[in-house]
């Protein structure tokens, strides 16, 4: 099975130079944990999820601890994603992003989320330009219907 | 992807076929397939109906809240010929509700205004439009226009597409549509005449006054206009004349649910392969209409029903 197959075809983006409350905003509106971020040739340049938004706003130790239960004071992360929340989606979004192609295999879909860790991925085509995302839940939806290896 | 579709004020259209509707009194539906729910709003529709056409596309407009999501989810269901980029604002998307009665021969259509669109979701979406217009040559502005946006809408997306030598289809009503006329913007220009016989402040009664509107749409700049006249005919004015195609058979109040829509698909469809004929292409347009209308609700025509009914109405040149 490709790609093609098992893409949602909505190119729902935010530009590079957009604000990080824009993000925020999109997200909430549309439901979704991430989006891919494209310039203005719509060549996907990267890609940023509700987690960049968090690592960002959170001190940067807080990758060397364990548990959020470290962090003294819950307070600075809502001063710090104050701080961030104008700053543009380029300066906090993840470069260069984790692509896939319509011609591409599921299965090969299915390992680039898995070692990679993500939940959506953008679908490009050979300009690099998005033509839509694969996520998780398709996949797995995919597999189920034993869709996958075909 | 070929053309891009823009509906400014989408909708989730319902609908609901009942016999001998009479309003005040309880009506109980008696098929589950006489209930329905599609996504709508004129751009969408031209969409949809592009997909069973075989032609790839992208829709793109406002949507808002869980009717929007649903909007957006049943179109992808549809097909995947379409790719939705939309721009989702606070508000919840409009509902538009028709009740079909094919015994008495009736269509009771029940519109929403739809969501307020704010000027950030306004400025996102002409930005996001400007960068899909770099990917299309053929662009379907069709519909009504939003709260919150402004009247020169048409006039500023459809001058976007014709300043970049490609082609503007649009479709609409009242001082928003006569705008982008009058600016000379509009390729394929369609007035909706549903709600009221009106245009350019000039009522239309009788054919003379449609075959001067259509005159009026030509001498402004568009190459093709189409006017919908009584329920089987259109007059069609290009550079060239002006016409009247009326059907043989007679059509029903009760089939005419997306035959507007089916037009403009098959005119855009004509003009993908053949761009300079336009008379064609409000041909293949009308033959699009007649195979619509042999369906009850809004269902998918083919080119094989587009060519089996393009002798299916007379040809008649007026001027």
């Amino acid at each position: 099975m490709k790609v093609s197959e098992a893409m949602i075809r909505d190119v729902s983006t935010i530009f590079e130079d957009e604000t990080i409350e824009d993000f925020i905003v999109f997200c909430l509106r549309q439901n979704k944990s991430g989006l891919p971020v494209v310039d203005e040739e719509f060549r996907v340049v990267g890609f940023l999820s509700e987690s960049d938004v968090i690592k960002s706003a959170l001190p940067s130790y807080f990758s060397l601890l364990q548990s959020a239960s470290f962090i003294p004071d819950t307070h600075q992360f809502v001063i710090r994603l104050g701080k961030i929340k104008d700053d543009r989606v380029s300066q906090h979004m993840v470069k260069p992003p984790v692509l896939i192609k319509p011609d591409d295999t599921v299965i090969y879909a299915a390992d680039l989320l898995i070692k990679n860790g993500l939940k959506i991925m953008p679908v490009v085509d050979d300009e690099g330009k998005l033509m839509g995302i694969v996520n998780r839940i398709y996949l797995i939806h995919a597999a189920t219907q034993g869709k996958i290896d075909r | 992807m070929n053309v891009l579709t823009v509906t400014l004020n989408p909708a989730l259209d319902r609908e609901i076929v009942v016999e001998n509707f009479k309003i005040n009194e309880f009506h109980r539906v008696k098929n589950p397939s006489y209930s329905v729910m599609d996504p709508g709003g004129k751009g969408i529709n031209v969409s949809v109906i592009l997909s069973g056409l075989g032609v790839r596309n992208v829709a793109m407009g406002f949507l808002g809240g869980n009717i929007g999501k649903v909007v957006e989810e049943r179109m992808r269901l549809i097909s995947d010929l379409i790719t939705t980029g939309f721009v989702h604002v606070e508000e919840e998307t409009r509902e538009n509700i028709a009740i079909v009665d094919p015994l008495g021969d009736t269509i009771t259509e029940i519109n929403s205004s739809g969501p307020l669109v704010k000027p950030d979701d306004l400025r996102m979406f002409l930005r996001r439009f400007e960068v899909a217009l770099s990917r299309v040559r053929h662009v379907v502005i069709s519909g009504s226009i939003p709260r919150g946006v402004e009247n020169d809408i048409c006039r500023t997306l459809c001058k976007k597409v014709t300043d970049t030598g490609k082609l503007a289809f649009a479709e609409g009503t009242g001082p928003a549509f006569e705008m982008a006329v009058e600016a000379g913007v509009i390729t394929v220009a369609r007035p909706d005449l549903r709600s009221r016989k009106l245009i350019f402040g000039e009522s239309l009664v009788d054919l003379n006054d449609y075959v001067r509107a259509a005159k009026k749409i030509i001498e402004k700049g568009a190459k093709l206009a189409i006017l919908s006249y009584a329920i089987e005919g259109d007059v069609i004015a290009t550079q060239d004349g002006v016409w009247l195609f009326k059907t043989r058979a007679h059509i029903d109040r009760s089939h005419l649910l997306g035959t507007g829509d089916a037009f403009m698909a098959g005119v855009v469809h004509s003009m993908i392969e053949n761009e300079k004929d336009c008379f064609l292409a409000a041909k293949r347009g009308m033959s699009a209409a007649v195979a619509e209308a042999e369906y009850i609700s809004k269902e998918l025509i083919s080119t094989k029903d587009i060519d089996e009914h393009i002798d299916s109405f007379d040809v008649r040149e007026l001027e």
